[in-house]
C-alpha cells in the first residue's frame, strides 16, 4: 500500500516539523556556522569580512593565555574525574539498600536543582578568608585557615569541591539507577559460593556498572570541558590566570575584548574537537562486555 | 544476625550526618538571608537566624537601588522558563510521537542526529547563536532567551519521551483507530493524557534547565531589567562589598525557592528524569 505509507510520512514529518526547524535553526545552523566564521576575521559590528583560512587557529598555538587556559581546564577535567566517580558511587552503595534511602537520595540531590551562580555564591560565603565558617571550624580544629580562593595552590581544588558538592546527587541517582539494574540473584548466588562484600562489589557490582561508569565520564568531562560558572562567580580566572578556563577565554575574546568572532569560533571548534576526540577514546576504553 | 544491625544502625547514622553536613552549605545561605547585618560577620558562625529579619528580601525585591533587580529578574526567569517549558514539552512530545510509533523514511537518520546532538557542547555554538539572535533583533528580549534555551534542551525531550512512547502498548492506538480517530487525534486524546508522569519530568527538566541557565543570558542580554536571576545575582556580588552578605544571601535563597517548592512536590518525577537521561549511557 504506497499510498498509505506515503500518507504516513507525510504526518510523521508534520508531527516533526516545528521541532526540526527550532532544531535546525538554532543549534545545526549555529553549529556549522561557527566553523565557517572560525576561517575569517569577522567581529562585532564590522559588516563584512573576510577569509583569512586557518590564521585564527595557527594564532591559538601562539595565544600563551589560551594555551594556559587549555591546561587548566585539562587539569581541572582530569582532577576532578576521580572524585566525581567514586563519591557518588560510594554514597549509592551505602543508600541502595538503606532504610532512608529516598530522603537521603532527596538531601544528595538537592544541590544540583540548584544555579552555578547560586553554588558559587553559597561557597563564595563559606570560603570567605575571614568571616567564613569553614575557615572558623578549621581554626578551632587547630588546622591552618587560608585564603583557599585567591591562593594558587588551592584555588583550583576549591572549585572542584564546588563542582563536586553541585553535581554529586545527579549522578548518585544515575548510579542508583544501575544498581538496581543488577540482577539479585548475582549477589544471591556469589553469597552462596561465600564471596565477601569486597569481592563482590569487585567482581560482580562495578563490571556491571560499565555502562554507568562510561555515561557518567563522558557527560562529566563533557561538562568540564566547558567549565565557566563557578570560575566566573567564585575566581573570576585568578588568582593570576591559574584558574581561566577555555570557555572563560572564548567568552572574554568574544564579548569582552574587541569582540573577535573569529578567533573565538576558532577557540570553541578547538573545544570541540577536543571534547570529540575524548569521548571515542572512552567509549573505545570502557566499552566492555555487559552481557549477564 | 546482630552483627549486620549494628552495622547497619552504624551507616545510617554516618549517612546521616553527612547528609546534614551536605546541606549545610545552603543552610548557611537561607540563614544568613535572614539575619540582621550586623550578626552576619559575627564569629562563632550562628546556625539559628536570632532576632529574625526580612529586611534583606525586601532591599533586593523592592529597593529603587540600580543594582537591586532581583524582583524583576525573578519574574524574568519564571516567563523565560516557563515559556521554554512550553515549547520543549511541546515540540518534543509532536516530534518523539512518530519516532516511536510510525515507521517512515528517514526515521532512524532523525533520532540519530537528535541522539548525536546531545554531544554538541552548548559553549561551541555560543558566538554563531549570539550572532543570530542578533540579526532577528531578538537581544534582550524574551524570546531572544526562551528559544535558544528551549533549542538546547530539545533534543533531551525527544529521547526522554521516545524511550516512553515505545514502550506504550499498541491496543489503544489500535481501538481509536478504528473507531476512525485520525493520528493527531489519537495523539492528543489518547498518547498525551497517558504520559502525563513523563512529560512532567520533561517540564521539570526543562524548567531547571532554563531557571539556571547562565552563559547564554549573560551575553544576550545587556539591559539590566531583562537580566534573569543567575545574571542578576552575579551581577549583585559585584555591587556589593564582600561585607553585605545579606542581600546577596537573600537573592541567592530566592533563587533557589521554585526549584525546592517542584523539588519537595515531585521528588520521583525528578529522580525519574534523571534515570532516563542516564540510560542513553
Amino acid at each position: 500500500m504506497p499510498r498509505r505509507r506515503r500518507r504516513q510520512t507525510r504526518t510523521a514529518y508534520l508531527f516533526l516539523l516545528p521541532g526540526l526547524l527550532l532544531f535546525a535553526i538554532f543549534r545545526l545552523y549555529p553549529l556549522l556556522e561557527g566553523l565557517r566564521l572560525s576561517f575569517t576575521n569577522a567581529r562585532l559590528g564590522r559588516a563584512t569580512y573576510q577569509y583569512i583560512g586557518l590564521a585564527n587557529y595557527t594564532r591559538l598555538a601562539d595565544d600563551t593565555r589560551f594555551t594556559v587556559s587549555l591546561w587548566n581546564t585539562a587539569f581541572y577535567t582530569v582532577a576532578s574525574t576521580l572524585p566525581i566517580l567514586a563519591v557518588p558511587l560510594l554514597l549509592a552503595l551505602a543508600l541502595n539498600r538503606g532504610a532512608l534511602r529516598n530522603v537521603l537520595r532527596g538531601v544528595f540531590f538537592f544541590p544540583f536543582t540548584l544555579s552555578v551562580v547560586t553554588v558559587g555564591l553559597a561557597w563564595l560565603w563559606l570560603l570567605d578568608p575571614v568571616v567564613g565558617p569553614f575557615n572558623y571550624y578549621l581554626r578551632a580544629l587547630g588546622m591552618p585557615a587560608r585564603s583557599w580562593l585567591a591562593d594558587p595552590a588551592t584555588a583550583m581544588w576549591a572549585i572542584i569541591a564546588t563542582t563536586v558538592w553541585w553535581v554529586t546527587g545527579y549522578y548518585l541517582v544515575v548510579y542508583l539507577a544501575g544498581l538496581q539494574d543488577i540482577p539479585r540473584e548475582l549477589y544471591e548466588a556469589a553469597a552462596l559460593d561465600g564471596a565477601g562484600g569486597g569481592r563482590t562489589f569487585w567482581t560482580i557490582t562495578l563490571p556491571l556498572l560499565r555502562p554507568v561508569l562510561l555515561f557518567v565520564v563522558v557527560t562529566h568531562v563533557i561538562g568540564s570541558f566547558q567549565i565557566f560558572g563557578q570560575v566566573f562567580v567564585l575566581t573570576g580566572g585568578g588568582p593570576g590566570d591559574v584558574t581561566r578556563t577555555v570557555v572563560q577565554h572564548l567568552y572574554e575574546t568574544a564579548f569582552q575584548n574587541f569582540f573577535q568572532f573569529g578567533v573565538a569560533s576558532a577557540m570553541a571548534w578547538v573545544l570541540f574537537a577536543i571534547i570529540l576526540v575524548f569521548s571515542v577514546l572512552q567509549f573505545r576504553l570502557l566499552r566492555g562486555h555487559t552481557e549477564y | 544476625m546482630r552483627a549486620p544491625r549494628v552495622q547497619t544502625i552504624a551507616l545510617t547514622l554516618a549517612l546521616g550526618l553527612l547528609a546534614v553536613i551536605w546541606l549545610a552549605p545552603i543552610v548557611w545561605v537561607m540563614v544568613t538571608s535572614l539575619k540582621l547585618t550586623a550578626d552576619i560577620v559575627r564569629l562563632p558562625p550562628e546556625w539559628i537566624p536570632w532576632p529574625v529579619t526580612l529586611e534583606h528580601y525586601q532591599e533586593v525585591l523592592f529597593s529603587s537601588s540600580r543594582t537591586a533587580r532581583i524582583g524583576r529578574a525573578f519574574g524574568n526567569s519564571l516567563v523565560i522558563a516557563l515559556g521554554a517549558v512550553v515549547i520543549v514539552v511541546v515540540t518534543a512530545a509532536m516530534a518523539a510521537y512518530p519516532l516511536a510509533r510510525m515507521r517512515f523514511p528517514g526515521r532512524d537518520l532523525v533520532f540519530t542526529l537528535l541522539v548525536g546532538s546531545l554531544m554538541i557542547p552548548n559553549a561551541v555554538v555560543l558566538v554563531p547563536q549570539y550572532v543570530l539572535v542578533q540579526q532577528l533583533g531578538w537581544l534582550s528580549t524574551y524570546q531572544g532567551l526562551i528559544v535558544p534555551e528551549a533549542a538546547m534542551t530539545f533534543a533531551f525531550g525527544v529521547f526522554l519521551l521516545r524511550q516512553f512512547f515505545v514502550t506504550m502498548p499498541g491496543d489503544l492506538e489500535e481501538a481509536a483507530r478504528i473507531d476512525g480517530a485520525n493520528t493527531w487525534q489519537i495523539f492528543s486524546r489518547i498518547v498525551l493524557p497517558l504520559s502525563q508522569p513523563v512529560l512532567a519530568a520533561l517540564a521539570i527538566f526543562a524548567f531547571r534547565s532554563a531557571w539556571n541557565d547562565f552563559l547564554w543570558p549573560l551575553i544576550a542580554v545587556n539591559k539590566p531589567e531583562m537580566f534573569p536571576l543567575p545574571v542578576a545575582l552575579a551581577l549583585l556580588r559585584s555591587a556589593y562589598s564582600s561585607e553585605s552578605y545579606g542581600p546577596i544571601m537573600a537573592g541567592a535563597a530566592l533563587s533557589a525557592l521554585p526549584l525546592l517548592v517542584v523539588f519537595i512536590v515531585a521528588n520521583q518525577r525528578i529522580v525519574e528524569g534523571v534515570r532516563v537521561s542516564g540510560l542513553k549511557g
